[in-house]
């Protein structure tokens, strides 16, 4: 018997709001479709009607776990446009957070990958330890999730000794630690057992559905703007590709547990390499007409602006495509003939970054599987004219303990 | 193959199909295509130069016109692949066929350009809610958002 | 007086009252187990380090609003908890804790094992019930994976109980106590089927890695999705009682029972059945969920044919015992 299931956009695996319709017989799916829209905020729309120093902060609020990502992919593409070339220990310094950024990303990531295969205890243990990233980045920039680091020819806020001496040390403690995550994600049984053979993408499709990311390199295909297309300081910087054959979340895992000891390979050299002298220089207001494509590696994989300037201080178009967009043809490609228990991890093995509902869909009868759409306002409507109904001497009721 | 021999090649092999070629930056080239030669060139590249990544499609909106850039990158080099489409009949090919990867991003153009994709496989609305009203197309440059009055229950 | 012991038997003691309070307990024991050994601190706030949380939780549940969905089985759906925790206590009569007479009793004759053995599957059922009559896709999907998880684990369990009971040639749950208590080396005999049994208990629980009907991250809360306010809470109180009651049977039947009386049968009770909560607090935070089809698989490519092999070392040992 075949029957519809709808996840989301309120579901327990799904931390953003997306809704994902399954079509399922018995515990397998045979048919997947996804429904987007639900946190769209008109980001691009809004850029054209501000200066672009007030983009850099609008950019960072695309998302809370790759902010710095965003802002960088923009700085980098309008310092392109201004004909500007920025400070060289503002760009170590903007590599740098970039890093720190890339390593709490993937630990977060490995923590959520932990509870929807329903192992909190690997949840627990790597969200711990990604508080020691999140203290020093607190401790650089400032803040835990909005760094607010970047502006045109370099960074904000300069790093000191006694910092660099931190996060050296706060390094090898990392380093320890992942190791043995990398332990546990090969030789705990269960875990192993849930991860292994889930979500299989093949090579031919992940190229064909222009998957990007760990969910590209997973698949074997040795894809990263790092090498291809150095930004920043990274073709100064020694650093492997990291790839895996295996073509399930397994591979995705172990891609973003080999690329966390990169990075904190990485930090150790930009912070025994920094440059001395300014960390910014002063960029000029307006912009001469021109346009640029600005590539970045986000931790979700290539992220991509596309910035065209008109000659005054605002922004001709600012289109922004964040990895997770790019990943999703190649979900929907897995989720196919998968079982139900699988949904979470396939889905969150592409690191989804979705984000405020705006309506909803009842399933009007769950008998036929027909379903409706009702707007925000009728759903208030509706909500106003059940409490209307409801007996309100409950709130006038003492509460008994 | 660095860019500058992707940029020769295209300037031979494919010269009659396209419009005009430049490196606009390091690693960036900017090529223009009639809107009827867009498949080919895009076949081409895609088989020859193995530029099989589509990043994305972005539109812009020139007033007249709309331009419809294709972000195609390979190891080296990454290609704008641009086509004008007149905003009378706003109507371009489906690239689906050559990468099927492009769905979202056609749908995404659809909603947000009112650009009409041909032989889409998928037509449905992406990113615009359900209720949204026909003929509006937010990032049209003539496209302005009135703020309803907000009504505060119980307020002045 | 000798009707006074039976109803103290029923509702106090080890009857209704205590096993609410000791079932509450050993939640707050296995939840602060569990966040110890997951680098956290678990309840703090409510009483002494917390101890009277799951209380809290309970009481909270039970103020809050009691839905009942439109499209659902009315009656089964609000009459089901019920049933469940009513099975669920009587089960906890068959332990032998306060009674000490030989003679069979309405609660210990010959062949109460069998019984509690049937009475810990009913709410196995009344899980799938739930599920069903709450008309809901993730009710109905959980409802589906709690039988097929019962077709799992309720063998092995049923032969790993077995050994002791052919080792003590008793179907009583009082005398095969009884039988290790004066052997105590022969226990040593069912380590394989002890083991067994915890596994099989933490399944029947659906804890993790078991808990697969109600993957919260799948399908969101699986049988018990439509529950809310007191029913839910009748099911929570359910699952403390539940495992109380499965980690005294396993003691009883695999670990000599609580002898000595009131008191010091009680202090072996909390003792022994800590013990066990103990092991199904570790295996939980050492694995992770597995799914459906490879739960069926472990059971019965290893559970089902080590519960036989104990079963064969138990015949043969008690061929050269006596």
């Amino acid at each position: 018997m075949e029957f519809k299931v709808s996840l989301g956009p309120q579901h327990p695996a799904l931390h953003e709001a997306v809704s994902l319709r399954m079509t399922l017989e018995g515990e397998i799916i045979r048919d997947a479709d996804l429904k987007l829209g639900y946190s769209h905020r008109g980001i691009e729309k809004l850029a054209e009607e501000r200066t672009f120093t007030q983009n850099i902060y609008l950019t960072e609020r695309i998302c809370g776990i790759c902010s710095h990502s965003h802002t960088t992919c923009f700085v980098q593409g309008v310092e392109q446009l201004m004909e500007l070339i920025p400070a060289r220990r503002g760009l170590y310094i903007r590599t740098l957070i970039a890093e720190l950024e890339r390593v709490h990303s993937h630990l977060l990531w490995l923590g959520v990958a932990g509870q929807e295969a329903g192992f909190e205890s690997f949840f627990m243990y790597t969200w711990r330890d990604r508080e020691v990233v999140m203290d020093i980045l607190d401790w650089i920039t400032g803040n835990r999730v909005h760094y607010a680091m970047n502006t045109f020819g370099g960074v904000r806020r300069d790093i000191d000794e006694l910092q660099k001496k931190k996060i050296l040390d706060s390094l090898d403690l990392l380093t320890k630690r992942t190791e043995y995550y990398l332990k546990i994600g090969a030789n705990e049984p269960t875990f192993v057992g849930r991860l292994a053979g889930v979500g299989k993408l093949s090579r031919e499709d992940a190229i064909a559905l222009c998957a990007v990311g760990p969910t590209l390199r997973a698949s074997g295909v040795p894809m990263d703007v790092r090498k291809d297309d150095p930004y920043a300081v990274y073709n100064e910087i020694p650093f492997e590709v990291c790839t895996a054959d295996s073509c399930d979340v397994l591979g995705r895992a172990v891609v973003r547990v080999k690329e966390l000891i990169q990075s904190y390979k990485m930090i150790e050299f930009l912070l025994k390499n920094l440059p001395d002298g300014p960390f910014k220089v002063k960029a000029p207001r307006k912009v001469k007409p021109n346009e640029v494509y600005s590539r970045y590696e986000a931790p979700r994989g290539e992220n991509v602006h596309y910035i065209k300037s008109n000659g005054s201080d605002k922004p001709e178009r600012l289109k922004v495509r964040a990895p997770t967009l790019a990943n999703y043809t190649a979900t929907i490609k897995m989720l196919k003939n998968g079982f139900i228990a699988d949904i979470p991890l396939i889905f969150a093995a592409i690191d989804p970054c979705i984000c405020c509902a705006e309506r909803l869909v009842q399933l009007d009868n769950p008998r036929s599987g027909e379903s409706k759409v009702l707007s925000f306002s009728q759903l208030r409507t509706m909500a106003n004219d059940h409490y209307k109904k409801v007996n309100l001497l409950k709130k006038e009721a003492v509460w008994p303990f | 193959m660095n860019s500058e021999a992707i940029f020769e090649k295209i300037n031979g092999e494919i010269k009659d199909k396209i419009l005009e070629a430049a490196i606009a930056a390091p690693r960036r080239i900017s090529v223009k295509v009639e809107r009827g030669q867009l498949l080919a060139v895009l076949a081409y590249l895609k088989d020859q130069l193995q530029f099989t990544h589509l990043a994305t499609i972005s539109g812009v909106d020139l007033g007249e016109n709309f331009e419809v850039i294709y972000h195609l990158s390979n190891d080296t080099t990454t290609i704008l692949l641009r086509i004008l489409t007149p905003r009378a009949e706003p109507k371009i090919p489906s690239v689906c066929q050559v990468i099927p990867g492009a769905i979202l991003y056609e749908r995404e153009l659809q909603d947000m350009f009112g650009l009409l994709v041909e032989n889409i496989p998928d037509p449905r609305r992406l990113l615009l809610c359900d209720d949204w009203p026909q003929g509006q197309y937010p990032l049209r440059k003539d496209w302005k958002f009135n703020r309803p009055a907000e009504i505060i229950p119980g307020g002045k | 007086m000798a009707i006074l012991k039976p109803i103290l038997y029923i509702l106090v003691y080890p009857g209704l009252i205590f096993l609410m309070v000791y079932s509450t307990f050993c939640e707050w024991f296995d939840r602060k187990l569990y966040a110890r050994m997951q680098n956290r601190i678990g309840p703090l706030h409510t009483g002494r380090s917390g101890i009277l949380q799951p209380v809290a939780d309970i009481i909270k549940l039970f103020a809050k609003e009691d839905i009942v969905p439109e499209k659902a089985d009315k009656h089964m759906f609000s009459a089901l908890p019920v049933f469940a925790l009513a099975i669920i206590c009587t089960t906890a009569l068959y332990l032998p804790l306060w009674h000490y007479s030989e003679a069979p009793s309405f609660i210990s004759f010959p062949g109460d094992l069998i019984v509690v053995a049937y009475l810990l599957t009913l709410p196995t059922l009344i899980y799938f019930l739930a599920g069903w009559h709450s008309n809901n896709y993730f009710s109905a999907i959980g409802g589906v994976r709690v039988l097929t998880m019962l077709f799992g684990y309720e063998i092995p369990l049923l032969l790993a109980l077995l050994s002791p009971a052919v080792l003590a040639d008793s179907w009583r749950i009082l005398e095969i106590a009884r039988f290790f208590q004066d052997k105590p080396l022969l226990m040593l005999v069912n380590l394989i089927g002890f083991f067994i049994a915890v596994i099989a208990l933490q399944a029947k629980l659906e804890r993790v890695p078991f808990d697969i009907p109600h993957a919260e991250t799948e399908i969101v809360g699986g049988q018990l999705t439509e529950y809310s306010g007191k029913k839910l809470a009748f099911f929570r109180l359910l699952g403390d009682i539940e495992m109380v009651v499965g980690a005294g049977l396993i003691a009883a039947v695999f670990m000599g029972g609580f002898p000595g009386g009131l008191l010091p049968g009680l202090a072996w009770f909390i003792l022994k059945t800590l013990f066990i909560i103990f092991l199904l607090a570790a295996m939980r935070a050492a694995t992770s969920r597995i799914r459906i089809d490879q739960m069926i698989n472990f059971s019965w490519r290893w559970l089902a044919p080590l519960a036989v092999l104990q079963l064969f070392i138990v015949i043969i040992i008690k061929g050269m015992v006596s």
